[in-house]
């Protein structure tokens, strides 16, 4: 047992420290407070993050990228999201499909893909999995053919033509570049009959519909996509025809990066919330006084910051052993098991913060709601009951 | 005895308000626009119309032109209000409840005779207490006497035959639609506080709305500048007292009541859903994980309304604890205690159940889990609420006036 990072992995987290704390926060209640969605997003903040190599950090060095390791990864999300949830997230989502693209990509789509994602400041990745009538669907699909996903694509000659739509993709109304499954055969179920296609954003026949008005993690875009009729070569194929289940791991227990990545990403993000709902709290209740005393002075005070330390601490135990064991290729259902206990205990710290915080009056403040705002998009990410089925499906087929 | 029966009186008005609701409000509650709750402007034909109704003067006596509502009724009104909106479900129930408090109980005959007819006459005229200063928590001072900073600010100077009014009231409940102002204030040379009237449209009187506060209702902060009202609308007695904080714990939990009408509200639409809505399939609602937990929401729901009822009827019948049928305990605290806490909770299942579309700023869900966590840390927190019931546990009385009064 050795808990000490290396040098590198300090260095990148006292890098992501410094920008989120210098670059982001001073952005992140501005942000939070444009009222329409879909201008709530700032090239900015990506380009400054991105020359820092917060964009690119997970493609490997012989592209270009910094090659870190899954430690460094949950470190500088847990410091980026301490900052702002949401831009941590819009930073971290273009890591789990650069993960994609190394796992998954032939040299020649690499060459095409990887390099300019590698070389443009504003190109971000996303990935379209969810439509409208299919979510749940997707993470646990049920054998009926006519359940999931329904994006139609069909071959023709060299190209695939894909019609139908998606809804609540990130990054959708801001990405270059889009991972797309789509049905490819009808007549058997999601599992055999997905392939996963690389869209670029100018692909003829594919727009960006509206951008999805959500209560918490604003900054970080949800959009809607609409296929018609647009046409994909068949050079885009990602794996096999019918392999995108298979490859992006759906079914669980995928070790080549997107999905599982996934996993940690959340846990990790939500460590920054916990992290700085801690800290905000602690000072509040050692600086805000009541009758002549901090509220710190109050038992019931200390009884709350105590259990909202103890359960950041241990979803940080939770997060860095899942970072190190997917650096050390141990396969396990720990980073499942660790994204559905991020659910609730930033929720909990969340709402132990606002105790906290109403304990001299009551009225929260916008950094306070917020907070609370974004942690609740756990449970409809990360915690719902089909997440964590899901993951007890992988316990027992492990 | 143990009856639970509610009167065809009650059943009436129920139906007759949730039938109010259906029509008037959640056509245009429901609206997307009206679902932010950055930006939610208040439904003022539709309080209008519950005005008309009756509902602004529920708990007002019959004979002064009410419908002399019991705590009861009053409680069952505001859950189906709530239900629709709990801008109107707030606003409405504060402007009831003080008519009760104030024309029943507090004035005079001479200023019943000057206040009433404009009250009765205006639908949009509505009634505030302004009696907050400073956030006063129990906090460090549990189980001791109270800090100084409890004393009312506010003053009222006499000069002449009128009192000249300076001072600032935050988080005042209506304030921003009051027509009349019922004003904790400091007399100089009196022992205790006092509570004058003082109309909206008084020179010197200004009203701060606060826009995007923590409140559910209209809320404001009221500012007078050398605001000069007759000395004849100071009221008698025990008014501050009749109009403060519910230092027993046993007032009417109508707060509880909305509470119950927005987690009722996500659950109506939770149910709904499921129903509606095929993963996996089948419908939701045949899943086990979304039974469960809707399941647990309606039990949640079920118990919070046995617990406020409870509570409501308690506030009617104090001679139910003389004579031992209840426990001697201060059931609307504790009440609101479990309502906050317990309803939060259930308003976050409801959300689930519709995957990505309960955080959607134009759909109700995150409204409803915005309103119900409102509701938990608005007013006198859970914290605080805890430690009210632990001094009468603890047999611990307080001395002081004010805000922390004994029973």
């Amino acid at each position: 047992m050795d808990f000490n990072l290396s040098n590198e992995q300090r260095s990148w987290q006292m890098a992501a420290r410094k920008f989120a704390e210098e670059e982001i926060r001073p952005i992140s209640l501005e942000r939070d407070a444009i009222p329409t969605a879909a201008e709530t997003f700032d090239w900015e903040i990506i380009k400054k993050g991105s020359k820092l190599g917060f964009r690119t950090l997970a493609v490997p060095k012989e592209w270009g990228g910094h090659g870190t390791d899954f430690v460094t990864q949950a470190l500088v999300m847990a410091e980026l999201a301490k900052a702002d949830s949401a831009i941590s997230k819009a930073f971290s989502q273009n890591w789990k499909w650069s993960h994609l693209i190394s796992a998954a990509c032939t040299q020649e789509q690499k060459e095409r893909f990887l390099k300019p994602f590698v070389a443009d400041d504003t190109f971000v990745l996303g990935k379209g999995i969810t439509e409208p009538s299919a979510g749940s669907d997707n993470r646990l699909p049920p054998d009926d053919i006519k359940a999931g996903l329904k994006l139609k694509a069909e071959r023709k000659g060299d190209e695939w033509i894909l019609n139908g739509e998606k809804a609540f993709i990130a990054n959708a109304p801001i990405g270059k570049l889009f991972f797309i499954d789509a049905r490819t055969d009808h007549t058997v179920p999601l599992k055999q009959g997905t392939t996963l296609f690389l869209v670029p954003r100018d692909t003829p026949g594919f727009r960006i519909g509206k951008v999805f008005n959500k209560s918490g993690w604003r900054f970080y875009q949800n959009g809607e996509m609409i296929f018609e009729n647009a046409r994909v070569p068949h050079a885009n194929v990602v794996g096999e025809v019918g392999g995108s289940v298979k490859k992006t791991g759906g079914r669980g227990g995928d070790t080549t990066g997107g999905d599982i990545f996934g996993d940690l990403e959340l846990c990790a993000n939500a460590l920054g919330i916990c992290d700085d709902a801690c800290e905000t709290a602690m000072k509040y209740a050692k600086t805000t006084k009541q009758g002549g005393q901090v509220l710190f002075a109050q038992q019931n005070i200390q009884l709350q910051i105590n259990k909202m330390f103890m359960l950041t601490e241990a979803l940080r135990s939770f997060v860095m052993r899942v970072a190190w064991e997917h650096d050390m290729k141990i396969h396990s259902c720990n980073a499942g098991l660790a994204m559905n206990y991020s659910t609730d205990v930033v929720q909990e710290v969340t709402e132990l913060y606002m105790e906290v915080r109403g304990a001299n009056g009551g009225v929260m403040d916008h950094h306070t709601d917020k907070l609370v705002r974004d942690s609740i998009i756990w449970s409809h990410l990360a915690g719902d009951s089909v997440q964590r089925m899901k993951v007890a499906r992988r316990l027992a087929a492990a | 005895m143990y009856n639970l029966h509610l009167s065809a009186e009650q059943l009436e008005i129920r139906d007759t308000v949730r039938d109010f609701v259906t029509r008037e409000i959640k056509p245009v509650a429901l609206k997307a626009s009206r679902l932010d709750v950055q930006d939610r402007s208040l439904l003022t034909a539709q309080i209008d119309a519950g005005s008309q109704l009756g509902l602004r003067t529920l708990a007002l006596s019959e004979g002064l032109g009410g419908a002399g509502a019991d705590a009861l009724t009053f409680c069952i009104v505001t859950e189906e209000l709530a239900a629709g909106d709990a801008d109107i479900a707030g606003i409405l129930s504060e402007t009831s409840r003080l008519s009760h408090v104030l024309f029943d109980h507090a004035m005079n005959d001479a200023q019943r005779d000057k206040f009433l007819p404009k009250f009765l006459s205006d639908d949009k005229f509505h009634l505030a207490f302004a009696g907050h200063e400073s956030e006063t928590r129990l906090g460090v001072n549990y189980h001791r006497p109270d800090a100084a900073d409890a004393a009312v600010k506010t003053s009222a100077a006499k000069s002449g035959g009128d009192f000249i009014v300076n001072g600032v009231k935050g988080t005042v409940a209506n304030a921003p639609v009051a027509g009349l102002f019922a004003v904790l204030v400091n007399i100089p040379g009196r022992t205790s506080a006092g509570v004058l009237l003082v109309p909206a449209d008084a020179p010197g009187v200004s009203v701060r709305a606060h826009d995007k506060a923590w409140h559910h209702g209209a809320c404001g902060e009221v500012t007078f500048k050398d605001c000069k009202v007759p000395a004849a609308n100071l009221l008698g007695g025990d008014a501050a007292t009749l109009l403060g904080a519910d230092a027993a714990g046993r007032g009417n939990p109508l707060y509880q009541a909305l509470n119950l009408g927005i987690g009722r509200a996500a659950y109506d639409a939770a149910l709904d859903y499921a129903h509606l809505r095929v993963q996996g399939g089948r419908p939701l609602i045949e899943h086990q994980a979304i039974a469960t937990k809707l399941a647990e929401v309606a039990i949640k729901l079920e118990v919070a309304r046995a617990a406020i009822w409870q509570a409501a009827w308690a506030s009617d019948h104090p001679e139910a604890i003389a004579d031992r049928s209840l426990a001697d305990l201060p059931l609307t605290t504790m009440t609101q205690v479990f309502v906050g806490e317990t309803l939060l909770k259930a308003t976050k299942d409801a959300a689930e159940v519709f995957g990505a579309m309960g955080v959607m700023r134009d759909m109700p869900l995150q409204k409803y889990v915005n309103d119900a966590r409102v509701c938990l840390h608005s007013g006198d927190g859970v914290t605080d609420a805890k430690l009210r019931i632990a001094e009468m546990l603890a047999g611990y009385r307080r001395a002081s006036s004010g805000a922390m009064a004994a029973e």
